[in-house]
């Protein structure tokens, strides 16, 4: 029945929606340059979203924890065999989505007897000077973008959009006050998702499309606040200043303590 | 198995070293000094810098001790070729096993690997043409203690308790620290890191007196051996001009 043109366009449309539904009520993830390196963030309820991948190369996703997995494991075989068969300056995160990740998550979206990735990407990578340094994301339909500066994934593209024009109005060089903007950052896209999803229904393209000015730095803050009864903050650097190849480093509960707002730093455990 | 980077480069075709033939056995090169003690805070690991091929001096700004990740090194005494490659192998097998895994692997596993290398390189090693006898030295988390083990070509393993030797100089100073240890001024695992760097100076220099393949000092070029430091923090290489100045005070002057 799907060799039908009509009735492929129809169940690629059917997947569409499903996988909308499925990142509804997942945990946005932020990505900014800043001085010291590309800092991403995210809150999660234990099981991680944030990996290492290579020596310069992070990756951030939001998604069926098993499906990420399996791309997680992709990146990772092709990072390694390439890094080692050539060099790790061969290893890039425009190479590794291009030619790699993105073709593969595409095939799995059109192919409609198999079961998509549901799962949205992002990897930040690390380029020699700051200033240079980039992010590529992966739509689950397997369309990539290249951004500079910073980059988010959410549960939809308007989500995405209030995050990053959030953002755009930022001034971001130490490490501090990535932390901070990034973690104000995630704040509006989780409010905004959760708005969406109990606006589901009539409200919905109202509540997505709402031109309405994001909340002030306070309430985004008590709105992460409120979230940390749940869920911790998950925060990694790929940081210039660390000596040595490998450039990824989790930031630790003393270190985010020192770098959160004070209205935060107190609530971490 | 699961983040296992060899197997994962033996299913795309890799294959280490050159194959071997048998019958064709040559002498082993093993043209070098390198030698790894315990001290007070932890292992020190050191190598000269020549690279030989037959009389012939090929470079002399090799690197012989090499990192392999934030806890542990190899030292290398053979073949150089398999040896940067074997150390290539284990610096992405570390890598890969600790991103794939979320955790370090470790220090028995890290040991293992290698030895699984030697073991892949037998042919190679008896042919002449791949053998290599490295030291591998590293920061072990769960006993919390920095250890050092040596291999022969066929990857067997075998735990340094106080110090390692391998390489064509190495007759000269197994004596040596044999000496130092028993008899000498104090333990060798009791020494400072300036006073251990100060022995491993010496014990090379007397290497490339006794052994035309291994190279000193060599102060007009400022060529200084190499020395690699592991305690709890890691491994830290000591800094030519610290290395120099060692020499200048502690050394040259007894020559």
């Amino acid at each position: 029945m799907y060799e039908e043109p009509y009735r492929w366009v129809e169940a690629v449309g059917n997947r569409r929606q499903y996988l909308d539904e499925q990142f509804a009520k997942g945990s946005p993830v932020v990505g900014v340059a800043c001085d010291q390196g590309i800092l991403l963030i995210t809150m999660s309820k234990g099981t991680p979203k944030l990996y290492e991948i290579y020596d310069r190369l992070a990756l951030g996703g939001m998604g069926h924890p098993a499906d990420l997995e399996k791309l997680r494991f992709t990146l990772l075989e092709m990072a390694h065999v390439e890094g080692f068969n050539r060099s790790a300056s061969d290893v890039t995160g425009g190479r590794l989505v291009k030619y790699g990740v993105a073709p593969v998550v595409k095939q799995a979206f059109e192919e409609v007897f198999k079961a998509p990735f549901i799962v949205k990407i992002m990897l930040a990578e690390l380029r020699q000077k700051a200033g240079k340094d980039g992010f590529l994301t992966i739509n689950y339909d397997g369309v990539f973008e290249e951004k500079s500066l910073y980059a988010v994934l959410a549960a939809t593209s308007s989500i995405e959009q209030r995050m990053t024009e959030y953002l755009r109005k930022q001034s971001i060089s130490s490490l501090k006050e990535a932390v901070d903007i990034a973690i104000r950052t995630w704040a509006v896209g989780d409010r905004a998702q959760r708005q969406a999803d109990e606006a589901k229904g009539d409200h919905e393209d109202a509540m997505e499309n709402s031109d309405q000015p994001a909340a002030d730095a306070q309430t985004l803050l008590a709105h992460v606040h409120q979230c940390m009864i749940d869920r911790s903050i998950e925060c990694v650097l790929l940081d210039r200043q660390v000596a040595g190849t490998s450039k990824y480093r989790t930031l630790g509960t003393d270190e985010l303590r020192a770098l959160l707002p004070k209205d935060l730093s107190s609530a971490v455990t | 198995m699961q983040g296992d980077f060899y197997q994962l480069l033996k299913e795309q075709g890799y294959v280490l070293g050159i194959p071997g033939q048998s019958g064709v056995g040559q002498a082993l090169i093993t043209a070098t000094t390198i030698l790894a003690f315990k001290y007070r805070d932890g292992v020190l690991v050191a190598g000269d810098r020549r690279a030989t091929a037959g009389n012939m001096v090929m470079y002399d700004r090799t690197d012989k001790v090499l990192e392999i990740d934030r806890q542990s090194v190899m030292a290398i005494a053979g073949v150089p070729a398999t040896a940067y490659e074997m150390a290539r192998v284990l610096e992405h097998s570390f890598k890969y096993y600790r991103r794939t895994q979320l955790q370090e692997l470790s220090f028995e596993g890290k040991l293992r690997a290698l030895s699984k290398l030697l073991k892949e390189n037998v042919p190679a090693a008896l042919a002449g043409t791949g053998a290599v006898a490295p030291i591998f030295a590293g920061y072990d988390a769960e006993q919390e203690a920095a250890k050092i083990y040596f291999y022969d070509i066929l990857g067997a393993e075998f735990e340094g308790a106080e110090y390692a030797v391998s390489g064509s100089g190495s007759p000269t100073i197994r004596g040596i620290l044999h000496y130092l240890n028993t008899w000498g001024e104090q333990p060798l695992s009791t020494m400072t890191e300036e006073q251990a760097t100060v022995q491993a100076l010496r014990l090379l220099t007397s290497a490339a007196e006794f052994d035309s393949a291994t190279g000193g000092v060599n102060r007009e070029a400022g060529l200084y051996p190499v020395v690699k430091l592991i305690t709890s923090d890691g491994v830290r290489t000591m800094a030519d001009p610290h290395l120099q100045s060692l020499f200048e005070s502690n050394v040259s002057k007894g020559m």
